[in-house]
């Protein structure tokens, strides 16, 4: 009987066994065969495009031969896994031409097969596949999904809004400050830095129309983000904008604003704005950065307002204050403050025995 | 009939720059690595080079001098995606590189060179 038992295990491990070695052997044939397909496809791709860009002299490329080409490789709808494999090609080769070919391949690829491939991924249930479709729209610069790509700048998952917004930026370029500043949601630190970074990038002539229209927005991220765009672009006649920011009640806001202040210099008029905004300032922190960045910018002291502040202010600021005067020649005052604290304290505190 | 190589690890890039460099009447060799490099290559004599600098097994600078040294050409132009500033400098510092270009590149400042 146990005999029996035995043979019975031997011949399911058996099975077992030959199970796994045919999977495995199934595996490492077909990942060898999808690899081949794959070279397959990218070198008749990559032979369709030098073909395309610079055809024999006197010799239209003919798109019905791209198209049959492209099927007879295994470029058909049935087959998604080799479309995304070709629009992947695509983004990369249009990502590494410039110039007048790079205008060609634009054309090449509307009128190539897996076109609306990208598109109709924007109506997948699933957040990746949406985020990946505008990604590729964008990347492919094929604007006339512009509209589809505004209505999905409030969609309810960060990763496929964030795609739309710089999708919206990419198309529109400063008219993009129409949506932008009228979100429903939040921006993070980082999609503000790479909006900005996108508008310089492609669009370096700022449209001020455009931006002035979004100073009405009440929204804090963008107030944040147009701040930073006045950064950028270095818009001198605008820094009226960050400065009434500048004491906001919002820490995220004042933080911007002292930062994006800073790669400014200010008139007098705007200088002295700043010091009354000062005092109304609740993060020392904050108020030491300013003081330092004030310090920077002025061309002389102003001692009433530094007095003030060495006589009043919190003890860091205080210290910063003293610094400052006594760095820049006003010894005598700092001296003075620093016997005054021990009268005050020989009259105030009672010393313990 | 003036001869080139051109050596580019993307098949794309290599692709479009053959059939870029056909047009322009050269007898093209095209391959992807310097493994398929043969001691034929050694003494054609080719009139340009065009060539990527990152290969396995050698660096970027060491793969100029190289390529200098072991086959005959007249000039040397560099397309890679290693653009950065520094070794633009140092390439170019070197002797016989007519040319260095980062990609992304606009086809037609190759053609300029090679036409």
């Amino acid at each position: 009987m146990k005999a029996e038992i035995l043979i019975l295990l031997i011949k399911i491990l058996l099975l077992v066994l030959v199970i796994v070695f045919g999977s495995i052997a199934y595996s490492m044939i077909y990942r060898r065969w999808r690899t081949k397909r794959l070279q397959l496809i990218e070198s008749t791709f990559a032979k369709i495009c030098s073909l395309y860009l610079y055809p024999a002299p006197n010799e239209e490329s003919n798109l019905i031969e791209i198209q049959r080409e492209l099927k007879a490789v295994g470029i058909v709808p049935s087959k998604p896994r080799n479309v995304q494999y070709l629009i992947d090609l695509m983004i990369r080769t249009q990502r590494s031409i410039l110039g007048n070919n790079y205008t060609k391949l634009k054309k090449l690829f509307t009128q190539i097969p897996p076109y609306g491939a990208s598109a109709s991924k924007l109506t997948s249930s699933k957040w990746y596949i949406k985020a990946r479709g505008i990604r590729e729209i964008y990347e492919m610069d094929q604007s006339q999904y512009t509209r589809d790509l505004i209505k999905l700048r409030n969609d309810d998952n960060i990763y496929v809004r964030r795609e739309a917004q710089i999708g919206i930026v990419i198309f529109l370029g400063w008219k993009s400050l129409r949506f932008l500043p009228y979100l429903k949601r939040q921006m993070t630190l980082w999609q503000q830095i790479k909006i900005v970074e996108k508008l310089n990038d492609l669009y370096p002539i700022p449209d001020l129309n455009h931006l002035r229209r979004a100073y009405n927005s009440d929204r804090p991220y963008a107030n944040e983000l147009i701040m930073r765009i006045i950064r950028k672009f270095h818009l001198t006649e605008d820094i009226a904008y960050i400065i009434q920011f500048i004491d906001n009640p919002k820490f995220e806001i004042r933080e911007a604003a002292i930062y994006c202040i800073s790669s400014f210099s200010l008139s007098a008029e705007q200088l002295r704005e700043i010091k009354e905004k000062f005092y109304h300032i609740s993060n020392t922190e904050q108020q030491l950065m300013l003081l330092k960045y004030i310090q920077r910018i002025s061309m002389d002291i102003d001692l009433p307002f530094y007095k003030d502040l060495l006589y009043n202010g919190s003890d860091i600021i205080k210290l910063s204050t003293a610094d400052i005067l006594w760095n820049n020649g006003y010894k005598e005052e700092v001296q003075e403050y620093y016997y005054h604290q021990y009268t005050q304290k020989a009259d105030s505190e009672s010393i313990s025995v | 009939m003036r001869k080139a190589l051109v050596i580019q690890e993307d098949i794309i890039i290599l692709k479009i720059i053959e059939r870029l460099v056909i047009l322009n009447q050269y007898e093209c060799r095209a391959i992807r690595s310097i493994n398929d490099l043969d001691i034929e290559d050694q003494s054609a004599n080719f009139d340009v080079i065009i060539s990527d600098i990152l290969f396995e097994g050698i660096a970027p600078l060491d793969f100029v001098f190289q390529i200098q040294e072991i086959i005959l050409h007249k000039s040397l132009i560099i397309v890679t995606n290693m653009g950065q500033n520094k070794i633009e400098k140092e390439i170019l510092a070197s002797q016989n590189v007519r040319g260095f270009f980062p990609i992304p590149l606009d086809m037609d400042n190759i053609q300029k060179l090679i036409a």
